[in-house]
């Protein structure tokens, strides 16, 4: 029994790091209907900007956030501006995108291994093993504070996208954005911005797990798959939906280990992605699109 | 003569390859109503298009206000004063009414006058106010013209280009769009009309251009026109 809550509270704490990943990529792939393959390089390089904040200025990585998210979010906007821009969108633009922003996430990494090698690091603070006792058993503080950025990110997002014109503005981009150039929306800064959103959140992603695992250069794949899993599962349909799907990744991920050889465990999200595509395609919660 | 509000001088526009209007003139009063007719795959639409900036010609000069649109993005448009209800409505069909309507007032220039504007629109067209909270996807076609034109609205337009406004609407709504769309114009803002429904369109406007593809055919006040024998037979099946 003590096993099963420890298992529970791992899952909710890992499905908080999972939405936290997926939450960009399905929202650049909404408005703009890109797959942005780069989204495992920026998780690495929020994980590394952490690290170097950290590690250099003795910054604590929770007080790195708002650095961190910055920094990303102009990443996304440069690449947004100088690259993607460019590239036709839609179907008609998949292998291109794909390819770019791959080439992209290539240049990330190998910049990386170039800067810092290939040497796993981690980020240690005086409360990385700190634990507390909760229903039972033993929680680590770092995590239970990653999941609370994780509960408060959505929110925010949630709030931004329907309370404030910007958000608003975004949804109808998603949706047409013939219609918004009528109403006075500059679509293409609206593109820039979520762009720029989008790659903050996975910076965010990376930061937040760089103080629970240890990462490299090559930091992200798992990470992006992990992402792609939770976006098909949740649809595009809402911020709350795409929680919904990291918390049931990451409850099937974790109580596989139970059944699974530790082999299989990775393989444990792809087997629910194919699952979905073939019965599911829209998603748990249908098609909407961050209605 | 002053300089009219807008004014469009032989626009070449295309798509693609494909060239759809030819060297097209139009000039539209402050204040007036004008009608803009022709059968299908005339050009209506695209000079309405060229208009609001989504499809900009590739040679000639729209002015408005006496100054020229070219290079104009057509966001910037907007900001000046030119609205486009566009065919089919292209509401935000996951969004809601209210929602679709606040969008209207995205424009800084008119976002301090949101709340003013709201109130209007929904004085004007109090099922909007019932349904506000309803997606839009999810409402009739004649509520989504409404709210189509509600949302052109809360643009504070000075000059409102409506396209096929009536289409797809049964004869009641029609009527009822028609008198919205004069009763627009009575308040003071210049309109813009394409319309298939001939008749009607002559009944409400002060004056019409008949293009037929993409060229100027005919233009005349609405009196004219009805009278011309030549539109009598082709449009009107007199």
């Amino acid at each position: 029994m003590d096993r099963f809550v420890d298992l529970v509270v791992s899952a909710v704490l890992l499905a908080g790091l999972y939405a936290t990943m997926a939450y960009g990529l399905g929202l650049i792939y909404g408005v703009l209907r890109v797959v942005n393959l780069a989204h495992g390089g920026v998780i690495m390089v929020g994980a590394y900007m952490g690290w170097i904040l950290h590690g250099w200025l003795g910054l604590d990585p929770y007080l790195a956030i708002p650095l961190v998210v910055g920094a990303t979010f102009l990443l996304g906007v440069v690449t947004y501006r100088v690259l993607v821009r460019h590239l036709p969108r839609g179907a008609a633009g998949g292998p291109a995108s794909l390819l770019l922003l791959f080439g992209v996430w290539l240049v990330l990494r190998n910049a990386a291994y170039l800067l810092f090698s290939g040497n796993d690091q981690t980020i240690r603070t005086a409360y990385s093993t700190r634990a507390i006792p909760l229903l039972g058993s033993y929680v680590s503080v770092n995590r239970l504070a990653v999941l609370a950025i994780a509960v408060v990110t959505p929110v925010a997002l949630h709030l931004l996208l329907k309370r404030t014109y910007l958000g608003r503005a975004i949804r109808a981009v998603a949706q047409n954005a013939d219609s918004c150039t009528l109403v006075g929306i500059d679509v293409e800064r609206i593109y820039t911005i979520t762009f720029g959103l989008g790659t903050a959140l996975a910076g965010l992603a990376g930061l937040l797990s760089a103080t629970i695992f240890s990462f490299n250069p090559g930091f992200g794949s798992g990470e992006l798959l992990k992402s792609f899993v939770v976006v098909v599962l949740g649809g595009l349909g809402s911020v709350f939906g795409t929680g919904i799907a990291a918390l049931v990744l990451a409850v099937v991920e974790v109580f596989a280990i139970l059944v699974l050889p530790s082999y299989l465990t990775a393989a444990v999200g792809f087997v629910m992605l194919v699952l979905v595509l073939v019965f599911r395609p829209g998603g748990l919660f249908g098609q909407r699109v961050l209605g | 003569m002053s300089e009219p509000l807008l004014r469009l001088d032989a626009i070449d526009v295309f798509y693609g390859d494909i060239q759809v209007l030819y060297g097209l003139s139009l000039e539209v009063r402050e204040g007036e109503i004008v009608t803009l007719l022709g059968s299908n795959g005339a050009g209506k639409t695209t000079t309405l298009r060229a208009i609001s900036g989504i499809r900009p010609p590739r040679a000639g000069d729209i002015h408005f206000r006496g100054k020229s649109l070219v290079g104009l993005p057509a966001a910037a448009r907007a900001e000046l004063g030119i609205a486009l209800v566009p065919e089919g409505r292209d509401l935000w069909g996951q969004l809601t009414v209210r929602e679709n309507l606040d969008l209207g007032a995205y424009h800084p220039r008119v976002r301090a006058n949101a709340a003013r504007n709201l109130e209007r629109v929904f004085t004007m067209f109090p099922r909007l106010s019932e349904r506000s909270g309803q997606l839009a996807g999810s409402l009739s076609g004649g509520e989504q013209q409404m709210c189509a034109i509600g949302r052109a609205l809360m643009t504070e337009p000075t000059l409102l280009m409506l396209d096929e406004p009536s289409l797809g609407l049964a004869p009641i709504l029609v009527d009822q769009v028609m008198r919205t769309v004069s009763d627009l114009h009575a308040e003071g803002i210049t309109v813009l009309l394409v319309e298939q429904n001939l008749r009607k369109a002559l009944e409400v406007a002060e004056r019409g251009t008949v293009i037929e593809t993409g060229r100027v055919r005919l233009e005349g006040t609405s009196a004219e026109l009805s009278a011309n024998p030549e539109i009598r037979t082709a449009y009107l099946g007199i």
